[in-house]
């Protein structure tokens, strides 16, 4: 701040001498004041977008309730019935499922690849995850829905039996799904917030005799924990709000799951993004919509908020 | 002792020393074997998926392909033959010069005479062989038989990647101008870099029901390139003003400051100082966020829709609806009713694959490009 006040007095006393700057005094003043529109367009567009979306969640919380909204087992538009239980446990179940699925093994092998890989390999592999997180998440689905979706019918099958009611798509499909399209982010975060950790603090360890083990996991990983635990957090969000890939391997039915990992239930985006296409706006059944995004908008600002809760720690 | 720990780079300290215990050192290979499986597993995946689509994407027709008798079709074609052929040109003229360079002999000249040709290679063969492009790339697509393509798709994609950098690139440069140089209220930047936050953390799926709500539904435009791209535009704000402001903020300050002692106005300093020096980081954050311009499908399939009116196929009307790449592979495996879909969804998934991983690449190279290394810089300072 104190440096760009250098800068504005400097130029001042410049522009006072000479007739020729002087001239485009004006046009210095446009674009500077473009320049601050800019800022205020970013203010005003986010302010903008949750007004919107909180105006019509709200209406479509006011109109079902929140209680109902939030507990209710049936999803039925027609019926006018919009219980959004079925929603919200199957966004939660798949993303936590990915954690369990993607994250950990991510944040291990980033504890890995810091700790004990030979550098040419820790950088093969970075390279090769930062292809891998750039790939579009429908790409990830469409190649579950071809060959995951099968696999899991099988192990369904092989589970609860042959003749079992139960499907290849479901929570266990787009768990997996899932923490296989997020963990390629959670590790590149994580091996940010490792390669962090001081070099002197390791060479301590060692010098105390500490094995790499020891070194690794009672100095470094305690050292990053909230790096660690930020990047997870990150991995959650960007599962929970993923849309398109979920769709295709859920099954998509409105109902809570009949069999918890293998049988069709729905995410809240997923339902959004099918029902929005039908519900005219201005009725309930579109601003309920609008209600369970409020839900999920609130799953990212309790990510954010705990991310940078933690990031401010790190700091004092 | 000191130095000799330093120069054995590191880890050399610890890993000398003690070996821990048999069950951690068979723990340690556990952890190294899955970790390196975790990456070979991308690999396989992407490797089957390229592989899987190549035969969709490089299967070029000895018969000339009959136009479909769309607006702007041949000129499509010529544009799509320039950059086939450009690319295998371009692989053809890279790979001699690997061969040539191993014996020492290519020289500067050579390497003009090779840009000549690449450069003739994608002409002539977009001219001859336009008509004889793999079907995939230049037909329309077809929900209901066998054999649909994937042209206005690929267009439309680039076409997004175009509409809505021009609108990123100056509110999204601008902003992070001023936040790097002109803010002057503490308050206000925390606001921003509040805002900044919220925007990056929202779900795609929020951004979708945005622009379906202004553009589709209140200002009555239907399903349209124009509310989908000011959609992307706007989730990628976050990303061009972080990566840009990063990048302004790392010019040194001293030039800033020789060229104001030069006479030179703020304004003036900004546009033809710091821009320029900053200008490979700013150009990787655009090529980032045409990547995810490429990749995202939610918030597209409820501004722009899902379909491809044959009419307009090609059209640059921004105000018409079209679906990209990854809208079309999703839309081909939920509603399509072609038998081939597992092909076209191959050969569409490959294709995206490519465009994104070759948009990657460039944004890394850039990035490598910043600071006085930057071929901007070198014209600017010249």
């Amino acid at each position: 701040m104190g440096q760009s006040a250098t800068i504005v007095d400097t130029a001042e006393t410049v522009t006072e001498r000479s007739p020729i700057v002087m001239r485009s005094r004006f046009a210095e003043d446009v674009v500077r004041f473009l320049l601050t529109a800019c800022g205020v367009f970013v203010v005003l567009t986010t302010v903008t977008m949750i007004g919107f979306l909180a105006h019509a969640g709200l209406r479509g919380m006011g109109a079902v309730g929140i209680w109902p909204l939030l507990t209710g087992r049936v999803w039925k538009p027609e019926a006018d019935s919009y219980g959004g239980l079925a929603l919200i446990i199957g966004t939660f179940a798949s993303a936590s499922g990915a954690l369990v699925i993607g994250a950990v093994p991510a944040v291990l092998a980033a504890v890995w690849l810091t700790e004990f890989a030979p550098p040419s390999i820790k950088v093969v592999e970075r390279r090769i995850l930062e292809v891998a997180s750039a790939i579009p998440s429908v790409v990830y689905g469409w190649l579950a829905l071809v060959y995951l979706v099968p696999i899991v019918f099988a192990v369904a099958h092989a589970v609860r039996g042959s003749d079992a009611p139960v499907t290849g798509e479901g929570l266990a499909s787009a768990a997996v799904l899932l923490g296989v399209m997020v963990a390629p982010t959670v590790l590149l975060l994580s091996l940010d917030s490792l390669s962090r950790v001081p070099r002197a603090l390791r060479d301590a360890s060692a010098a105390l005799g500490a094995s790499p083990w020891q070194t690794a996991f009672r100095v470094s990983v305690p050292y990053a924990w909230r790096g660690l635990l930020i990047a997870v957090f990150f991995g959650f969000a960007r599962a929970a709000g993923e849309t398109m890939a979920v769709q295709m391997v859920i099954g998509g039915a409105r109902r809570l799951p009949r069999d918890f990992l293998f049988s069709p239930t729905t995410t809240i985006s997923a339902q959004i993004v099918m029902d929005m296409q039908e519900a005219r706006p201005g009725t309930p059944q579109n601003d309920v919509l609008f209600s369970m995004a409020l839900v999920l908008l609130l799953v990212s600002v309790v990510v954010v908020l705990v991310t940078r809760l933690l990031g401010r720690q790190r700091l004092s | 002792m000191n130095t000799a720990t330093q120069s054995n780079g590191q880890g050399a300290l610890h890993r000398g020393r003690r070996r821990g215990s048999a069950i951690e050192s068979v723990l340690l290979k556990l952890l190294g074997a899955g970790s390196i499986l975790f990456a070979l597993g991308y690999v396989v995946c992407l490797l089957y998926l390229l592989i899987k689509g190549a035969s969709k994407i490089a299967s070029f027709t000895t018969y000339a392909s009959p136009l479909a008798g769309v607006d702007n079709e041949s000129a499509m074609r010529f544009v799509m033959g320039v950059c086939v052929f450009g690319v295998l040109g371009w692989l053809g003229v890279a790979g001699v010069r690997v061969i040539v360079s191993r014996f020492g002999v290519w020289t500067s000249a050579a390497d003009r005479v090779g840009t000549i040709v690449a450069v003739v290679v994608a002409l002539g063969g977009a001219v001859i062989a336009r008509d004889h492009l793999p079907r995939f790339l230049i037909s329309l697509p077809s929900e209901t038989t066998a054999g649909g393509g994937i042209g206005p798709e690929i267009f439309n994609t680039v076409y997004f990647a175009v509409l809505s950098t021009m609108i990123t690139l100056p509110i999204g440069v601008g902003a992070a101008v001023y936040l790097a140089r002109f803010a002057r209220s503490p308050r206000f930047v925390a606001v921003v870099r509040v805002a900044l936050d919220t925007l990056a953390s929202l779900p795609s799926i929020v951004y979708g029901l945005f622009g379906f709500l202004v553009f589709v539904v209140e200002m009555k435009m239907g399903y349209s390139l124009f509310a989908g791209a000011v959609v992307l535009a706007l989730l990628n704000l976050p990303l061009v003003v972080g990566i840009a402001e990063e990048s302004i903020v790392a010019v040194p300050r001293e030039l800033d400051e020789a060229s104001l002692a030069l006479g030179a106005t703020p304004i003036q300093t900004t546009a033809r100082v710091t821009l320029p020096y900053a200008w490979p980081g700013i150009l990787s954050a655009l090529v980032l966020s045409i990547g995810r311009v490429f990749a995202e499908s939610a918030p597209l399939i409820m501004t722009a829709g899902t379909t491809i009116s044959r009419a307009s196929a090609y059209s640059l009307n921004p105000f018409r609806g079209g679906e990209t790449l990854a809208v079309h592979l999703w839309y081909v495996n939920s509603a399509g009713l072609s038998p081939d879909k597992v092909d076209v969804s191959a050969g569409t998934a490959a294709m995206l694959v490519v465009l994104v991983a070759l948009t990657n690449l460039l944004a890394a190279r850039l990035a490598r490009l910043g600071g006085a290394e930057g071929t901007r810089v070198r014209k600017a300072t010249r």
